[in-house]
């Protein structure tokens, strides 16, 4: 996707879903799995990624785990019970928002 | 292929070399550059760690880890302060509230007395001196911590050295107390008022000082569950 603020605000949604399915996951699989299920349309980036983890971590939405793999350690993040429940709220604000977006730019189809 | 440790080591130098400090988000940067660095690897064998190395942190775009050590201060000083409210409710919960009480009372009868000022201005300097031997000594432990496991945290920075700093904004402010009056704590609102400063003035540094740097290997440990690894 070439203009990459329209995904911004989504970037904490796309955080939480894909955490909501995975029970945890590391910053790097994060883009990499976002890279792969659009098919490298969208790409999270590193100076995005991490501020909006840590933001999450804050807020007390996302816990966090540390475990040793190969020679290093790896800090994989999982949701909280109000990261479940916000995950929710988040994803339905954003169907809400593209039906808004659908009436607009094809107003036929809404 | 697979990183090697000393290449593992390099990359917590050159998270260092830009200037993240602390070694918790040194941790999670390196994880990140050595997972792209090995996947590029995939594809391209023959790229040297230097280049690859360089690729991955490019990505980071133009800030470089900046906006991550911004974010992540910003997180953990939240926490921190969650911590804080967490032990300065206790006082306002039996039993430590007779404590507080007992405090609050101090201050108001001695500022009752004949010479609220000077005993304002007592109280003002033996809180003052107090704070400075504490933050003194609580830097010295905070330097010696870092000199055995040559690791800082961030959590353990704000909890022994920059916390102790706010405390001192927050004290010279209340410095204009030597503009107190005799006349002035005449006032039953105002004495009251002061007497109840003079308790936050004290519990607020008791729990910054005290209470929270001694229970910092359980906070730590509660915060970082690599901590102890």
């Amino acid at each position: 996707m070439s203009n990459s603020k329209l995904y911004k605000g989504s970037l904490t949604t796309i955080i939480l879903k894909l955490l909501n399915e995975n029970d945890k996951m590391y910053g790097y699989e994060i883009t990499q799995r976002v890279k792969e299920l659009t098919k490298g349309e969208l790409k999270i980036t590193e100076g995005a990624l991490y501020p909006a983890l840590h933001k999450l971590e804050a807020e007390g939405l996302l816990d966090v785990e540390v475990a040793k793999v190969d020679n290093r350690l790896r800090k994989y993040y999982k949701l909280t019970e109000s990261g479940t429940k916000e995950t929710v709220n988040k994803l339905e604000e954003l169907a809400e928002y593209i039906k808004t977006m659908q009436a607009l730019v094809n107003p036929k189809l809404a | 292929m697979k990183l090697t440790e000393s290449q593992i080591q390099e990359l917590y130098a050159f998270t260092r070399q830009h200037f993240v400090e602390h070694y918790d988000l040194q941790t999670e940067l390196v994880d990140h550059l050595a997972n792209d660095i090995e996947a590029m690897w995939e594809v391209q064998p023959k790229l040297s760690f230097e280049d690859a190395k360089n690729k991955a942190f490019k990505k980071f775009g133009i800030f470089g880890f900046m906006d991550a050590i911004d974010q992540k201060a910003k997180a953990m000083n939240k926490r921190y302060m969650r911590y804080f409210w967490t032990e300065l409710k206790k006082w306002f919960e039996l039993p430590q509230l007779l404590t507080t009480i007992a405090l609050f009372l101090v201050f108001y009868f001695t500022f009752s007395t004949s010479y609220p000022a000077v005993f304002a201005l007592l109280f003002y300097g033996m809180i003052m001196v107090w704070c400075v031997y504490k933050s003194i000594q609580l830097n010295r432990q905070f330097r010696r911590r870092k000199e055995i496991s040559n690791k800082k945290w961030m959590l353990e920075e704000m909890i022994f050295k920059q916390v102790g700093g706010t405390m001192f904004i927050f004290l010279s402010q209340v410095f204009n107390v030597y503009r107190i009056t005799d006349e002035l704590l005449s006032n039953t609102y105002l004495l009251i008022g002061f007497s109840l400063l003079f308790t936050a003035l004290v519990l607020v540094n008791y729990i910054s000082f005290e209470v929270i740097p001694n229970k910092a290997e359980e906070l730590l440990n509660d915060t970082y569950p690599e901590f102890s690894m």
